[in-house]
């Protein structure tokens, strides 16, 4: 398929220097978007100015608060504003890309100051939460400026149907595949070991049940080895491990991509204890892409993610017997494993940036049928013309 | 001195002001439902003259050509409020004879159906972003405060497009 070349403006709300994942999101997508010939620019708040890639448009320093039970690094203000208006009514833009604009943030602000083609991409599920009946009626017309609006997940969708009263399309979120498939066993990590990679200290990462659920796993498995990978104070955390599990544990830290596919690909199981406040879980899609065996709570996310035990093993959220269970029947049967391992494989490939980009273009080019440019809807206002401001 | 008149006249103003920018707010949905009903009117003829092409095709049999064939000239004659049903039986002409065709090996039918695959996915879209943009309008026109000042003026309500998706 030939794309026609446009010039596409990204609004990332959250620090571009801290990690997650609406920043590797948006920096995929940046990427895959310049590679076929767009132009694009991504304004995103970030704490310095040094390394940051020729795209990105720095909308100030981020400020931390605590939001969906954790502390989210968000910027807005009138200074934020007028910068947001700026880069729109400089950057005359064919369309814009905001995501999660329901948070209060730039991505808000971009999207109560543009008019024209705007698509809205909606990362979060969160409970029906009664702060909502509050806000709604202030955010209702702000979102309703969307032209396309576009959920990560089901579970993203639910939430966006019950707090705001919209549909949207669903388009997962992407991963490289291909690197990731081609992952080599590294001794230092294969055998009999559980994988875990994220925020460990964050509570809901779950990590405090998988070591809820090890005594019940080292009786059956006395060799077993827990790997961590992730950013966080490692040797603050083993403090609240039981003293016999703590030599168990190894702390890699961050790992590199090429890393991440090795260790994927050894790791006897990959272990997701997440307790809530995932909506797509992209680790999970990384690691199957990976070839490995994944034991999954069932957290709605999860559930849809891995077709219902399909493509991984789920296990009742919070319940640190089911989990236990489940490694043990994990480790043991062989043949079963291999089948879930190459099963999942191939339907990672669903979750390829080349797949997942195409359908979130397909929206792009419908939102932009007969808008036009993407103006400031301040310039278009009756009397601001009346009076000749610009 | 007496500031109930003004005060009156305050009141009025803000309540014109608050009004205009519902105003506001209706008809940019209102021009979304035109704009994405033309995006949605656009791929869906196209899908018929793919699919006349197809049942003109040496591919397609006397009966399934002529199944084809008044499906896509039913969908394009139909009126708005049938459109959604005359369309769904185009839908349902062409999934069986993709079912019932296999693999074929002529590339010209190949390529037709690829180009199928492909407007079917947009259309997926369309329709998503037709029936939001429908839907909401829908609602804020249901309003009273909307209603009782005549705000949506002479436009005429936008009429639901019922499209099964999982027939495409």
């Amino acid at each position: 398929m030939t794309f026609e070349r446009k010039k596409i403006g990204i609004v990332c709300p959250y620090g571009w220097d801290t990690p997650g994942g609406v920043q590797a999101h948006v920096a995929d997508l940046a990427t895959y978007l310049i590679s076929q010939g767009h132009t694009v620019s991504v304004l995103a708040p970030t704490s310095s100015e040094e390394n940051l890639p020729d795209y990105l448009v720095s909308a100030g320093k981020p400020i931390a608060i605590p939001y969906n039970g954790a502390v989210a690094r968000i910027l807005f203000g009138p200074v934020a504003f007028s910068r947001v208006r700026n880069w729109i009514s400089n950057g005359d833009f064919d369309l814009i890309h905001l995501h999660e604009p329901a948070i209060p943030s730039i991505s808000l602000l971009a999207c109560f100051a543009a008019e024209g083609p705007m698509v809205g991409t909606f990362h979060a599920s969160s409970k029906r939460q009664r702060a909502i009946f509050a806000i709604g009626p202030i955010l209702e017309p702000v979102i309703e400026k969307l032209t396309a609006r576009i959920a990560v997940s089901e579970a993203a969708r639910t939430t966006l149907r019950e707090h705001l009263e919209t549909d949207a399309v669903v388009v997962p979120n992407g991963i490289y595949a291909k690197p990731l498939s081609q992952g080599k066993i590294d001794p230092r990590w294969s055998g009999n070991t559980i994988g875990f990679i994220g925020r460990f200290e964050e509570p809901r990462k779950g990590l405090s049940v998988l070591i809820e659920a090890l005594p019940e796993v080292v009786r059956k498995h006395p060799d077993i080895k827990i790997l961590v990978a992730g950013p966080g104070d490692s040797l603050e955390y083993l403090k609240d491990v039981p003293a016999d599990l703590r030599h168990r544990f190894t702390f890699l830290g961050r790992i590199t991509e090429s890393e991440k596919a090795d260790f994927l690909r050894s790791i006897g199981v990959y272990v997701a204890p997440n307790t809530g406040g995932e909506s797509f879980g992209i680790i999970l899609a990384e690691a199957l892409a990976a070839g490995a065996a994944v034991v999954a709570s069932d957290i709605p996310a999860f559930q849809t993610l891995l077709g219902d035990g399909s493509y991984g093993t789920l296990f009742q959220s919070e319940n640190a017997h089911s989990l236990a269970l489940k490694i043990n029947h994990v480790l043991e049967n062989e043949n079963e494993r291999d089948a879930l391992r190459a099963a999942g494989k191939e339907y990672a490939q669903s979750f390829d940036w080349d797949v997942v980009a195409q359908r979130i273009y397909e929206v792009y080019e419908m939102a932009m049928v007969g808008l036009g440019k993407v103006t400031l809807s301040s310039d278009n206002r009756g009397f601001n013309k009346f009076l000749g401001r610009q | 001195m007496n500031f109930t008149p003004l005060l009156l006249l305050l009141t009025l103003a803000l309540f014109a002001w608050y009004l205009s920018l519902l105003a506001g707010r209706l008809d940019r949905l209102h021009h979304r439902v035109e704009t994405s009903w033309a995006n949605l009117d656009g791929l869906l003829q196209r899908r018929a003259a793919i699919a006349l092409e197809i049942a003109r095709s040496d591919f397609a049999d006397p009966a399934s050509s002529l199944l084809l064939t008044f499906a896509s000239h039913q969908a394009r004659e139909a009126s708005v409020k049938d459109r959604s049903q005359a369309e769904s039986g185009l839908s349902g002409a062409l999934a069986i004879l993709r079912e019932t065709s296999g693999a074929h090996s002529d590339l010209a039918v190949q390529d037709l159906f690829r180009e199928l695959g492909e407007l079917n996915a947009k259309i997926e879209v369309a329709v998503a972003l037709h029936v939001e943009s429908v839907n909401r309008t829908q609602l804020i026109r249901s309003k009273w405060i909307i209603r009782t000042f005549r705000l949506a003026g002479s436009a005429p309500l936008p009429v639901t497009y019922e499209f099964e998706s999982d027939v495409l």
